[in-house]
């Protein structure tokens, strides 16, 4: 059933959003496991859309912050007001308050700001004056990075990168997909018209049965591998985080079970491996190899 | 495995040049200096192509002629230099030229392989000219580096650091030891060299010991001579052999009971007849067969030598040995030269006993007739010289004293780099130069002898020794090579007078080490310093005996020491059936408990992979095969493409085994897939 209603939403996915199939199953896998997404690339090649359709089809509630260079904390999460009628303070919730944010060009907010995101994202609450007030269920951020025109921005540094469970990549749709992009409908109409594939229960419930995917020693083995290669075979600056590991496995859960399998599989470790470790680990030679996370996947026996 | 074929990349290539030059290095000495100049040359093009980015032979077809070319011309140069047999020098100039012209020529991983392993034949080589401790182990270290350069281009896991693949690739040498050990021992030996080649074999061009002393000056073409093998020496011959360090033989005397240094006369070949400036040994039907009578007068040595090989038949004994040697065909020439019934091309060894005072009482006719003979018409001055004293003296002995006492008193010096002599030679030496060394007294001593009708002979051999106080091996070395002089007196036999004694003394105290110039005897640096002289000479002492134990031990460990050993060790009568039989039982052994240390210490197989890897192996041997980092249906999508008759099973299969090893279905369904594997036979 899970599945099914998986397949349907990735088919509306990929009919809004033309030739991504393998960035939007890896978008939706990040989902499910519980992971904020960050996504590279330059404008223009459907990030919003991508985040929006995601909120639409998973009957989500969805609010876009645009990142700028003089926003502040409180932009984000929300202020008190002092009311007359009540004599009190208010809160107002910010649009942090929502199920799914796209943080548009996160880097171009100053570190402080930057830092009020990632702090809600990894505690799922925010505390504005002495209050803490938990933060919607399910919470997904969805932010991005235009790695281009870094003037004047503030690149999220490493430490922070390793909150965001997947990096991911759109980049140009192929020609024949491009073709049909450009003869089609207009997005935000179809946009418009998208209604939600799945409740906001049973997404929530999906991903209560992500965590029930088997996970076999083998397979533990060999994500253990995979972090013992990185940091002992001196090609990185440093190793992979427990952290990078628990997201290995959980990522790779989740896409096992869009793979319809109720256990782990090394090939669903090597699907999700890309997105996981490529924000996470710096090769130490500057080689301008592409291909150097299949390199590590061919230099990792399965155990 | 389906891995792609990479080319290795600079740093994987950069090591292998780095071990194929350590194996080539000793062949830079061996070889003319061509060989280590074209090899250097080229490892540099392909290290400037690696470090620096110069182009390959492969970039352009003018780098592609110029690299072809020179490897044309170096076959050309190795054959016009060797001839067109290829013996050891030339196949070992070959290989090493070759290699390092393959070197620039690596491209892909099959081109990388082939030269690793051409270079585990480099290594070989170099145990052809010699097999010193140093070169194994200098080999055994590059063997090390061969073997990591072939792990960093095989496993998966290739970006594993040089240490961890150093580590490895040692301790594989290390599992191989005991292997190497057993074949070492036990593998049968064929007596002899088992290389025919007679030019090849013995005295690795070390001056040894020849048959003929000739006085005068050396033909410049024989000063060069690729080795010791002339059957001529002239005069000036033993000074060469006196600037070499070259070990001739070594003596284990029983019970450390060395005698004194000026004993220790080593007889080798006797030289009767001259013909004014060459000295040559009698055959022995030119001689009474049966003269030869000793009477010993002292208590014998036992003693062992160890002969290096010198690619002729006389062996070497204590002045005078009491029977033939123990280990060795031999029989006595009738002048007291010990000759071997084959020429010594390998080290061997001998037993012998000797007694230091004796009287050798070898006569005969034909004998004293023959060392009588003076070349007719020369040495004017001196037949006057010895005439005018024959007139004087009261008898022989008395003649004799004259004779030493004319060493001893005239301006004569004992030298090892004497002018040349002109004209008459012995008269130019007896009454102009007067500067000379052993041959020159023994042979100008002996023509004084023969002059005044005494018999007279030379007799070369070596001169006292180096007695090493670690293991009490006495060392004899080319240096230590000396002439004397035996005379005949009707009552007395044969007597050895030693001309040179009564030149220099000290020659005979202390040996030739003390007349060698002090740079010669300890690096000049610490020539001053008495404690670090001590030293020195410690460690010094405590690496020859280790050598020598090395020389004796490893290197001579021919099939007679072979033999005696398996004996002691409870085989008796081991032939070489025998020992094969034994060898293959112990290498099984070995790999048995291997096998089961490896099974001990990894985690025990589960079934479900073992019956995997079945699976595994029947692909593979349809040329299918499971890369090491591929998951199992990605593995089985590959497998299913080339074999789309099999679909159906290798799915069943994978699912199976999927489920089994990754989702710990009951083990219920093991029996199902051990059944489905077995009846998995696919064909092409």
């Amino acid at each position: 059933m899970a599945q099914a209603q998986l397949a349907a939403i990735l088919a509306t996915v990929n009919d809004i959003i033309l030739g991504k199939q393998h960035p939007i199953k890896l978008a939706l896998t990040c989902l499910l496991a519980k992971g904020h997404l960050l996504i590279e690339d330059l404008p223009g090649v459907g990030k919003t859309t991508l985040a929006h359709t995601l909120a639409t089809t998973l009957g989500l509630r969805f609010q876009r912050i645009q990142f700028t260079s003089d926003m502040l904390p409180a932009d984000i999460i929300g202020v008190s007001i002092y009311e007359r009628e009540t004599a009190k303070f208010n809160f107002h919730p910010g649009p942090i308050f929502n199920q799914l944010i796209l943080a548009d060009e996160v880097n171009r907010a100053s570190p402080r700001t930057q830092s009020a995101l990632l702090e809600a994202m990894e505690e799922q609450q925010v505390t504005v004056e002495g209050q803490t007030q938990s933060l919607s269920s399910p919470f997904f951020v969805i932010a991005t990075q235009n790695p281009a025109n870094q003037i004047g921005t503030f690149p999220l540094p490493e430490s922070q990168l390793d909150r965001f469970l997947m990096r991911i990549e759109l980049g140009y749709p192929d020609a024949r997909a491009e073709r049909d992009l450009l003869l089609g409908q207009d997005r935000r109409e179809l946009l418009q018209q998208l209604q939600a594939v799945i409740t906001v229960d049973e997404l929530l419930q999906m991903q209560q049965a992500v965590a029930e995917v088997h996970i076999s020693h083998a397979l533990v083995d060999y994500v253990q591998r995979i972090l013992n290669h990185t940091r002992e075979s001196g090609l990185y600056q440093t190793g992979l985080s427990p952290r990078a590991g628990l997201g290995l496995l959980r990522a790779g859960q989740a896409w096992a079970m869009i793979e319809g399998r109720d256990h782990v599989l090394p090939e669903d470790i090597q699907a999700v491996l890309p997105s996981i470790v490529s924000h996470r680990l710096q090769r130490r030679e500057q080689e301008t190899n592409q291909d150097w996370i299949e390199q590590l996947i061919h230099q990792v026996a399965i155990p | 495995m389906a891995r792609p074929d990479l080319s290795p990349d600079h740093r994987t290539i950069n090591g292998l040049v780095a071990a194929l030059f350590i194996a080539a290095l000793p062949h830079f000495i061996y070889q003319p200096f061509w060989v280590g100049l074209a090899f250097t040359m080229m490892i540099s093009w392909r290290l400037l192509h690696n470090l620096r980015g110069w182009p390959l032979p492969a970039s352009s077809i003018w780098l592609r002629v110029l690299h072809n070319g020179a490897a044309a011309l170096m076959i050309v140069i190795i054959f016009s230099h060797f001839g067109l047999t290829i013996g050891r020098d030339a196949g070992a100039a070959l290989l090493t030229i070759m290699l390092a012209f393959k070197v620039v020529e690596i491209r892909s991983l099959r081109d990388y392989y082939l030269t690793c392993y051409l270079g585990y034949f480099l290594v070989i080589t170099n145990f052809f000219y010699t097999q010193s401790l140093f070169i194994v182990v200098l080999m055994m270290l590059v063997i090390v580096l061969l073997n990591s350069c072939l792990i960093s281009v095989n496993t998966s896991t290739s970006a594993q650091s040089l240490k961890k693949r150093l580590g490895l690739s040692g301790k594989m040498v290390l599992k191989a030891l005991p292997v190497m050990l057993f074949l070492f021992m036990l593998f049968p030996r064929i007596p002899g060299p088992i290389w025919g080649l007679p030019e090849d074999a013995g005295g690795n061009g070390a001056a040894t010991m020849s048959e003929q002393l000739t006085l005068g000056e050396i033909p410049p073409d024989q000063n060069r001579g690729t080795s010791g093998i002339n059957d001529e020496i002239q005069m000036g011959k033993i000074s060469q052999l006196i600037q070499s360090d070259a070990i001739a033989f070594r003596v284990q005397f029983e019970d450390d009971n060395v005698p004194p240094n000026k004993q220790l006369y080593w007889r080798g070949p006797v030289l009767w007849q001259s013909d004014g400036t060459v000295w040559s040994p009698l055959q022995t039907s030119q001689l009474n067969e049966q003269a030869l009578q000793v009477d010993y007068q002292s208590q014998a040595v036992d003693y062992t030598i160890t002969l290096e090989p010198h690619n002729k038949r006389w062996l070497f004994a204590l002045d005078f040995p009491t029977g033939k040697p123990q280990g060795l065909a031999s029989y006595f020439a009738p002048d007291g030269g010990l000759n071997s019934a084959e020429k010594m091309r390998n080290r061997r060894q001998y037993q012998l006993s000797s007694s230091t005072e004796y009287q050798l009482n070898a006569s005969g006719d034909r004998n004293l007739w023959a060392a009588l003979q003076l070349p007719a018409g020369e040495h004017p001055r001196t037949r006057a010289l010895a005439e005018s004293w024959l007139e004087e003296s009261t008898g022989q002995s008395d003649y004799i004293d004259r004779a030493l006492a004319f060493f001893n008193q005239q301006d004569f010096v004992y030298s090892l780099s004497p002018p040349q002599l002109r004209g008459d030679i012995v008269d130019s030496f007896l009454f102009e130069t007067r500067e000379g060394f052993c041959e020159h007294y023994a042979a100008s001593f002996t023509i004084l002898m023969r002059a005044a009708g005494i018999p007279a002979r030379i007799v070369t051999g070596y001169q006292g020794g180096d007695l090493n106080p670690v293991d009490n091996v006495l060392t004899v070395r080319q240096r230590d090579a000396h002439a004397w002089t035996e005379v005949w007196l009707p009552e007395q036999g044969w007597i050895r007078v030693d001309p040179t004694a009564a030149v220099s003394s000290q020659r005979l105290e202390n040996g030739i080490n003390d007349l060698l110039p002090a740079s010669r005897r300890s690096p000049g640096m610490i020539a001053n310093n008495d404690m670090l002289v001590e030293l020195w000479q410690d460690m010094k002492n405590n690496w020859d005996a280790f050598n020598t134990a090395w020389d004796i031990w490893v290197v001579g460990f021919d099939s007679q020491i072979q033999k005696e050993l398996l004996s002691r060790l409870g085989m008796s009568n081991p032939d070489w059936r025998k020992m094969i039989a034994v060898l293959t039982a112990l290498l099984a052994l070995t790999g048995i408990i291997m096998l089961f240390l490896s099974f001990y210490r990894r985690q025990p197989t589960e079934p479900v992979v073992a019956y995997y890897q079945r699976f595994c192996y029947k692909l593979a041997r349809l040329g299918i095969h499971k890369a090491a980092h591929e998951g199992p249906q990605d593995f089985a999508r590959r497998a299913e493409q080339q074999l789309p008759a099999y679909q159906r099973q290798i799915q069943s299969i994978t699912e199976l085994y999927a489920r089994l090893r990754y989702r710990r279905d009951n083990s219920a369904l093991l029996n199902e897939l051990a059944d489905q594997i077995k009846a998995f036979r696919p064909r092409r």
